[in-house]
C-alpha cells in the first residue's frame, strides 16, 4: 500500500516528464510517408527498379537539405516501397495496402501501364495524390481524376511531333512498317499521320510485323514497289533492326525514320553499323545527357555513385515526381490535405531540380489533365552512335487540348 | 509483276531452309517411324556451333558450316542411341515426350550459353545484285545453292552407295532387310546422322540469313512437320516441293495480306492440299 504522498509524487513526475517529452517532440521533425508502387521484380523491373531507386535518392537529398516545409511543420520524408510486379491485381493490392494500412497520402512511381491503369480507374475516390511515371498508356490521364498527375507524356505526343518534323524535312509520302497491333505504336502512328497529313504529306503504306518476326523482306518488297520517299519504322527494337538491315540488303536507298528507342548495343546484335548509318530515331529525349543540361549530368553521376550502375533513361520521371511533391506541399502549406496538395501541383511551375526537360503548358508543368510534357528529340545514327541532332517541334498546348477532348 | 517475282524469290530462300529441315524429319519418320520433334532445336544448336566457329575461331563460313554439320551428325547419333532407342518398342507417345524434353533442355542450354538475344552468323556474302529489277542478295543465292548441293549429295549417297541401298532396304521392310544381313541399328545411326547434319545446315543458313535465338527451334520444327505432311510422309522429292511451296506461300501472304497471316496462310495451303491429296503431294497412296 503506497503512501498517498508517493503516489502524488510519482504522478507529478510522470506528468512533468510527459510535458518535457511532448515539448521535445513538438520541436523535432515530423515524418511524411511516401508510398512507391513499382515493378521491383519481373520483366517490368527494368523500368520499375530504377524509378524506385530514383525516388529514394531524391528523398535522401531532400532530407539532407532539411526536409519539406509545410506551413509551420517540417517533414522528413520516408519511403515505403512495394512491388507491383507490373501486374494489375498486384498493383491494386499495393495501393490499397499503402492507403488503408500504411495511411499514406502520396503515392509515386508507377512504371508500367498494366497496374497503373487499374489504379487510375479508382484513385479519384481516394484521399491521396498519385504521381505516375513511365507508364505510357494514354487513357491514364483521360479519366478526369484531379488527384492524378503524370510526368511522362503518352507516346502519341511524340508521334505528333515526329509527323511535323518529317514533313519539315520535305518528305511528301512515307511508307510505314511497324508493330501496328500494339496500341502504343498504333497511337503514335495515328498522331504522326495527323500532323504529317496536315502538312501536306501522305502515308502510302501501313505494313505490320510481330514481335518475333525476323524476315521483313515481304513487307519491304511490297513497300518498295510503291516508291515512297521515306520509311517510318515503329516498334520493338529487334524486328525494327531487321527492317533496317533488310532494307539495305534489298538495295533500298531512302531516308529511314523510326520510333524504337534502342541502344547502340541492342541494334548491333542484328544489324551492322553501316546498315544503320543515317537512320533516325524520333523519340522522347528522356535521360539523353548530350541533349540535357548540368542538372541531368549531376543526377546521372549521383545515381551511378549511389547504385553502382548507369541511371535508366526513364528513371528521372520518378525523381522529378518527388520534387513536384515537395514543391506542391510547400506551396499548399500543408501535408495533411491531399486535395489541396493536388490542386497546388496543378499550378506548379517546372521545379528547378527537375532532371527531364519539360515543356510548360501555359507556364505550368502540368496541364488540366494532370499531364506533363517532356521534350522530344531527333536522334540520328552516325558512325556507330546515336547522335542528338535537334528537338522535335512539339506542341504541348495543342496536344493538351486533344488529350482533354478524349475524356469520357 | 516484278514485285511478285521478288516475293517468290525471297520465299524460295526461306523455303530452302524449310526443305532442309523437312527432309531431315521425313527420312527419320519414313525410315525409322520416329516423329523427331527435337529436330528443330538440334538444327538451332548446330547454328550456334557454326556461330562460335566463325566468331571465336575465325573459321571461314563454309568450313564452319561443314564442321558443325559433322558435329550435328554425331549429336544426332547420340540422340538416337540415348533418347530414342530405349523407347523403340514402347508406345510412340514416349518418344514424343522425350523429344519435348530434349527440346526444352537444349533450348535452356542455348539460353544460358548465348543469352536471349538474336545472334547473327556473319558471312562475307553481302553483295546485292540487281537482275532485271529483282533484288538478289548474294547470301540468298548462297542459301539456295548450298541447299541444292546438299540435296544432290544426299541423293547420290542414297541411290549410289551400298549404305544408301541398305537405308532403302530398311525403309521398305525392316524385317526382310535384317534377314538379308543389313544391320538395322547401324542404318538408324546413319539416318539420324544424315538428318541432323542437314538440319544443322538449315540452322546455320537461317542464322546467316536472319538470326538465331532460343525458342526458334520450335517454330522451325513445326514448319518442318508441315513440309513433311505437305510433301508426303517419307518422300524426299515431296519434302523438297513442300518446303519451297511453304516458303513461297508465307512470303506471298506476308507481302500481299499481312505478316500476321503468314503462318495462317501457310497452314491453310497445307490443309487445302491435304483435302485433295491426303497422302501429300508426292506421298504413296
Amino acid at each position: 500500500m503506497q503512501h498517498p504522498m508517493t503516489k502524488i509524487l510519482k504522478r507529478s513526475l510522470v506528468a512533468a516528464l510527459m510535458t518535457a517529452f511532448t515539448g521535445a517532440v513538438y520541436a523535432a521533425d515530423k515524418t511524411l510517408d511516401i508510398g512507391v508502387s513499382d515493378a521491383l521484380t519481373g520483366p517490368g523491373a527494368v523500368y520499375g527498379l530504377p524509378q524506385s531507386n530514383a525516388v529514394k535518392m531524391a528523398v535522401e537529398e531532400i532530407n539532407a537539405k532539411g526536409g519539406v516545409k509545410a506551413g509551420a511543420d517540417t517533414y522528413k520524408l520516408n519511403v515505403i516501397a512495394y512491388d507491383d510486379k507490373a501486374n494489375p491485381t498486384e498493383g491494386t493490392n499495393v495501393v490499397r495496402k499503402l492507403i488503408d494500412r500504411d495511411n499514406v497520402k502520396y503515392i509515386v512511381g508507377f512504371c508500367c501501364s498494366g497496374p497503373t491503369s487499374a489504379v487510375a480507374s479508382f484513385i479519384a475516390k481516394e484521399p491521396v495524390v498519385m504521381l505516375v511515371g513511365n507508364a505510357a498508356e494514354r487513357s491514364i490521364t483521360t479519366q478526369g481524376a484531379p488527384n492524378l498527375l503524370r510526368t511522362r507524356p503518352p507516346a502519341d505526343f511524340t508521334g505528333a511531333a515526329a509527323g511535323t518534323f518529317v514533313a519539315q524535312k520535305g518528305v511528301k509520302n512515307i511508307a510505314v512498317i511497324g508493330n501496328l497491333d500494339v496500341a502504343l505504336y498504333a497511337q503514335y502512328l495515328e498522331a504522326f499521320e495527323r500532323e504529317f497529313t496536315k502538312a501536306g504529306g501522305k502515308v502510302v503504306a501501313r505494313e505490320s510485323f510481330g514481335l518475333k518476326d525476323r524476315d521483313m523482306t515481304p513487307q519491304l518488297t511490297k513497300v518498295r514497289s510503291l516508291n515512297p520517299e521515306a520509311l517510318l519504322v515503329i516498334g520493338y527494337i529487334e524486328p525494327a533492326a531487321f527492317v533496317y538491315r533488310q532494307s539495305v540488303e534489298m538495295g533500298m536507298k531512302l531516308p529511314r525514320y523510326g520510333f524504337t528507342s534502342g541502344s547502340e548495343e541492342q541494334f548491333l546484335k542484328v544489324a551492322t553499323s553501316e546498315q544503320m548509318e543515317g537512320v533516325w530515331d524520333l523519340r522522347p529525349i528522356e535521360l539523353t545527357l548530350d541533349a540535357l543540361g548540368p542538372t541531368a549530368k549531376t543526377y546521372a553521376e549521383n545515381y551511378n555513385k549511389k547504385f553502382g550502375m548507369a541511371a535508366a533513361p526513364s528513371s528521372p520521371y520518378a525523381y522529378d515526381q518527388v520534387y513536384v511533391l515537395k514543391n506542391a506541399i510547400e506551396a499548399a502549406g500543408t501535408a495533411t490535405d491531399p486535395v489541396k496538395v493536388a490542386a497546388a501541383a496543378h499550378q506548379l511551375a517546372i521545379p528547378s531540380q527537375a532532371v527531364m526537360k519539360y515543356l510548360p503548358v501555359a507556364g505550368k508543368m502540368f496541364d488540366e489533365s494532370g499531364q506533363a510534357y517532356t521534350a522530344n528529340g531527333a536522334f540520328q545514327w552516325q558512325k556507330g552512335k546515336w547522335v542528338y541532332v535537334s528537338d522535335l517541334p512539339s506542341d504541348a498546348m495543342a496536344y493538351s487540348a486533344y488529350l482533354k477532348s478524349l475524356r469520357k | 509483276m516484278i514485285e511478285l517475282v521478288q516475293q517468290i524469290f525471297n520465299g524460295l530462300a526461306i523455303g530452302a531452309v524449310y526443305t532442309l529441315i523437312g527432309i531431315g524429319l521425313t527420312i527419320v519418320f519414313g525410315i525409322l517411324g520416329i516423329a523427331h520433334f527435337a529436330h528443330g532445336v538440334v538444327a538451332m544448336s548446330g547454328g550456334y556451333v557454326a556461330f562460335i566457329l566463325i566468331e571465336r575461331f575465325g573459321i571461314p563460313f563454309f568450313a564452319a558450316v561443314f564442321l558443325s554439320m559433322l558435329a550435328g551428325a554425331v549429336f544426332g547419333i547420340l540422340i538416337e542411341r540415348i533418347a530414342y532407342r530405349p523407347v523403340q518398342n514402347a508406345p510412340p507417345i514416349n518418344a514424343f515426350i522425350i523429344a519435348l524434353g530434349l527440346t526444352m533442355m537444349l533450348d535452356g542450354l542455348n539460353l544460358l550459353t548465348f543469352g536471349p538475344d538474336q545472334i547473327v552468323v556473319r558471312t562475307p556474302y553481302t553483295h546485292v545484285y540487281n537482275w532485271f529489277g529483282i533484288v538478289v542478295t548474294e547470301l540468298r543465292v548462297v542459301v539456295l545453292s548450298c541447299t541444292a548441293v546438299l540435296l544432290l549429295l544426299m541423293w547420290l549417297f542414297v541411290s549410289r552407295t551400298k549404305t544408301g541401298r541398305a537405308i532403302r532396304a530398311v525403309a521398305q521392310n525392316r524385317g526382310a532387310a535384317t534377314l538379308m544381313g543389313v544391320n538395322a541399328n547401324a542404318v538408324a545411326y546413319v539416318v539420324f546422322g544424315l538428318s541432323s547434319a542437314l538440319g544443322v545446315a538449315g540452322g546455320a543458313l537461317v542464322g546467316a540469313m536472319l538470326a538465331l535465338a532460343p525458342g526458334l527451334g520450335e517454330s522451325l520444327v513445326i514448319k518442318g512437320f508441315a513440309v513433311l505432311i505437305l510433301g508426303g510422309l517419307g518422300s524426299i522429292p515431296g519434302a523438297i516441293l513442300g518446303g519451297l511451296i511453304l516458303g513461297v506461300s508465307e512470303s506471298l501472304a506476308a507481302g500481299y495480306i499481312s505478316s500476321s497471316y503468314k503462318d495462317v496462310i501457310a497452314f491453310a495451303v497445307m490443309i487445302i492440299v491435304l483435302l485433295f491429296r491426303p497422302e501429300g503431294l508426292m506421298g504413296k497412296k
